[in-house]
């Protein structure tokens, strides 16, 4: 059957090792999912600013892919950075707050510790951020009824990590790179039915228009387009 | 406005709200512990202090920042410049030292101090190797030494010291002069406007008598 051939398919190679698994086969793609037009609130970015650009992509992608009937948002990374960074805030307003308080010569070895442990704190943090974290923007997973097998509970997890290509040599504009990582098990993460990895790059003039307003249905086409080849198991 | 914040923040969710306020808050904590740190490095309660009048010149103007170090085991040397705070009195003030005593520890100090403060348990019980200080200072641009303004005390003691002074940035302290005076300019322009009578003690004066010039 088409659909044993597709279940491992690799990761890195040009071509399609499989035929394209039957559309049915698989649980909803996010191009399937349409947003009334009304629901839509305008973006408008500066255009010359390319964080502010990076920004409102990432934005579009996470409000894309978290609707009702596509992936859960995990949130920890989220999390973990924001813990870290209120428990240090909260380290450095108590150290503060003691300093005032009491003496300085006394107070001394108190804030002497406050400090280390801030500074402890700001380094996890900001390793957390770099390392493990690195260019992920969106990490989402999804329970769905198997379509193949009755009575059975599939787990599907997505993430997506970006970054801009610079203005280069071979483009006059600067680009949206996304890659992402799709992995499609059931059998509580036992059996591997599924996954992908595919990458994209498109130059933000294609998604914003002079004035910085962004054209949110080409983007969400684009980005479906991607997520949907990294379902069916093809390398883009 | 304020509906608008509330739409906002119902659509973004709590985490994002979050996360706006933590980069606000990291901001301002940031800025705590370096000031914190240096005081810790430095061994000195105020490590950058700013000139306000014009005492010193021509070694400091007003306006000038000043960077301080404390070592409590320090032996402080005629030159020196340091800067003080005589008890109930807010500004420290930044003079050269003129004269230094050395008072070997078995001999209680409050002697030779009209000191008002309560004697300290530890005076006595003072088995320290070094002497402690009793110190006279000056300001270089001005004809008397700071007698007067030791508000009655005869000596200043290392206690007093806030730190001595190691470099100088010129200028760069009109920013908190400017971030000070602000507040009172505002107030005082208020008061010309509504006609208020003015209060017999203005803040010219005071300034200056309190940075001892």
């Amino acid at each position: 059957m088409a659909r044993t051939k597709a279940a491992a398919p690799s990761t890195s190679s040009e071509k399609a090792r499989s035929p394209s698994p039957d559309p049915a086969d698989r649980p909803l793609g996010p191009l399937a999912v349409t947003v009334p037009a009304s629901e839509r609130e305008e973006v408008k970015v500066n255009n010359a600013n390319m964080t502010e650009l990076k920004n409102a992509c990432d934005d579009a992608v996470k409000r894309f892919l978290s609707r009702p009937e596509l992936f859960k948002q995990i949130y920890l990374h989220t999390d973990v950075r924001l813990a870290l960074g209120w428990l240090s805030v909260f380290v450095a307003a108590g150290t503060a707050f003691y300093g005032y308080k009491v003496d300085f010569e006394k107070s001394k070895p108190v804030v002497t510790i406050g400090l280390i442990v801030y500074i402890l704190l700001t380094i996890t943090s900001t390793l957390y951020a770099y390392f493990i974290e690195g260019d992920t923007i969106f990490v989402g997973k999804r329970k769905t009824f198997s379509k193949r097998v009755s009575f059975t509970v599939e787990l599907e997890r997505i993430t997506l990590s970006s970054s801009t290509i610079p203005v280069s040599k071979s483009s006059s504009s600067p680009s949206y790179s996304v890659a992402l990582h799709y992995v499609r098990s059931t059998n509580g993460g036992k059996t591997l039915l599924g996954r992908g990895r595919t990458k994209g790059a498109a130059p933000y003039t294609k998604f914003f228009d002079d004035k910085g307003v962004m054209h949110q249905e080409a983007f969400e086409k684009w980005v479906g387009g991607l997520v949907e080849t990294s379902m069916d198991g093809k390398a883009a | 406005m304020l509906i608008e914040e509330v739409r906002a923040f119902q659509r973004l969710g709590l985490r994002h709200v979050l996360l706006q306020v933590l980069s606000f808050a990291s901001v301002i904590s940031s800025g705590l512990m370096i000031w914190k740190g240096l005081a810790i490095i430095t061994s000195c309660e105020s490590p950058i202090v700013v000139v306000l009048s014009g005492s010193m010149e021509p070694a400091f103007h007003r306006g000038d920042l000043l960077f301080l170090t404390q070592d409590s085991s320090e032996q402080y040397k005629t030159g020196d410049i340091a800067v003080y705070k005589i008890p109930g009195v807010d500004i420290p003030i930044v003079h050269r030292v003129l004269e230094t005593h050395d008072v070997p520890p078995t001999i209680d100090i409050r002697r030779y101090t009209r000191s008002m403060t309560q004697p300290e348990p530890s005076a006595n019980v003072d088995s320290s190797e070094q002497y402690s200080q009793l110190l006279l200072t000056k300001g270089d641009n001005n004809s008397v030494d700071d007698i007067v303004i030791y508000r009655g005390l005869e000596w200043l003691e290392r206690k007093h010291i806030v730190g001595k002074v190691r470099g100088s940035l010129p200028y760069v302290g009109y920013v908190t002069i400017a971030m000070h005076s602000l507040p009172k300019q505002l107030s005082s322009a208020r008061e010309r406007a509504f006609g208020k009578s003015k209060s017999p003690r203005s803040p010219t004066t005071r300034t200056h008598r309190d940075g001892g010039s």
